[in-house]
């Protein structure tokens, strides 16, 4: 079976999803020895080269693929440790991800999460057509896990992480992202019924809902993808050394805890501070 | 007593950092403990490697099914193999874990656990 790696790049003003891409998709190449693809949209390919950047990005990605960027409705605040800034989130079309892939079997992920191991590997030849993770584990540990990183509300819909995603391009997959475009084009719907707050898309709902009604409007027992080891938006990347040992400082309410994470994925999600380590992450790579 | 409670405070930070470096470490075990095989994903725990140890025993060598982490029914065709691979990766694994598990342990401060 055909199989590779597809990331999402659609760049705002403040965040260059681009360069995290070329990030994430050359470790995950390193790492999983799988072809990577990039999905993108025309202004982020026309800025990619204004900024030189396109050349090297075609030697990285397998293929390019250029899409129509996704109605920015979505504006999100992005923190940077204590500091924040507010801008589009462009994050709405990763359904069609179905359409848009390569490969027979894609493993989709954000360009913020950062593989340095190969246990996804494992993965690729599970029988089951539609993988998630479906647990959030913090770097510092479960003190800093709130019910709503478990559940989509109080109802007690468990909460699906679509940080990564595997599947098989089959019908049985289709409905599946046919339905989240479905929760998508209905959020605030659906938001009445899950009860969740519907002020900004997220795809990890999105994607719980649609699983929880095609089990039968019950949570899934199948098999999932590992556990997304994540660091919040309110931590910093400070540091990455030799052999890609990533230097963490976690915020811990009034201070910060040092951690090093090495050989095992990792979500950052202060995309700033990754980017503050550009250079000396693709040093290494 | 300011150097006491200053003393306290760099070691309580030394704790933290350490028990989140030990928690890491046993993350990443778990993780390289997962094994995908046949469609299948086992765990790699000392039930598997006894139980796959006694069915060799017992002469069972071809077309075996065992259950995987979901209950899952999945065909080993050749158990001797699936032995060797879950043998190396267990003892690769916990090898590495000990290895990462020393370092830690012997440093005495942030810095150098950050370092290990």
């Amino acid at each position: 079976m055909n199989c590779g790696i597809v990331i999402f790049a659609h760049n705002n003003r403040q965040i260059d999803y681009v360069k995290l891409s070329m990030i994430s998709a050359l470790l995950a190449k390193k790492n999983l020895d799988k072809p990577v693809s990039l999905i993108t949209d025309p202004s982020t390919a026309d800025w990619m080269k204004e900024s030189k950047v396109f050349e090297k990005a075609a030697k990285i990605f397998d293929k390019i693929i250029i899409t129509q960027r996704p109605e920015s409705g979505n504006n999100r605040l992005y923190r940077d440790g204590k500091d924040k800034i507010a801008a589009p989130f462009n994050n709405t079309n990763r359904d069609n991800v179905w359409y848009l892939t390569p490969y027979e079997r894609t493993l989709l992920i954000d360009s913020d999460y950062i593989i340095l191991s190969d246990v996804l590997n494992e993965y690729w030849n599970v029988d089951s057509s539609f993988l998630i993770s479906n647990t959030y584990k913090d770097i510092l540990g479960d003190h800093r896990i709130g019910y709503l990183d478990k559940n989509v509300s109080e109802t007690g819909v468990k909460l699906l992480w679509a940080t990564t995603i595997m599947f098989t391009k089959n019908q049985e997959s289709k409905v599946l992202f046919d339905l989240v475009d479905y929760i998508k084009e209905n959020y605030k719907q659906f938001s009445d019924t899950y009860r969740f707050n519907p002020s900004m898309f997220r795809n990890d709902i999105a994607f719980s809902i649609a699983n929880h009604i095609l089990y039968g409007w019950e949570d899934s027992n199948d098999y999932t993808l590992p556990s997304v080891l994540s660091s919040p938006d309110i931590d910093f990347l400070y540091d990455v050394k030799e052999k890609l040992k990533f230097i963490m400082l976690a915020n811990d309410g009034d201070s910060y805890i040092t951690c090093s994470i090495q050989n095992k994925d990792l979500h950052i999600m202060n995309k700033q501070s990754l980017l503050r380590n550009y250079d000396k992450i693709m040093e290494q790579l | 007593m300011q150097e006491q409670f200053k003393n306290a405070l760099e070691f309580s930070n030394y704790r933290q950092t350490l028990s989140v470096q030990r928690k890491t470490l046993k993350e990443k075990n778990e993780a390289r403990l997962t094994f995908g095989h046949n469609g299948g994903i086992f765990k790699i725990d000392r039930s598997l490697l006894n139980f796959v140890e006694l069915l060799i025993n017992k002469g069972r060598h071809e077309n075996v099914v065992l259950l995987d982490i979901n209950d899952n029914p999945i065909l080993i065709e050749n158990l001797q193999e699936f032995s060797g691979d879950i043998f190396d990766r267990y003892f690769t694994a916990t090898n590495e874990y000990y290895e990462e598990y020393q370092k830690i342990k012997k440093s005495r401060s942030v810095e150098k656990l950050i370092e290990a």
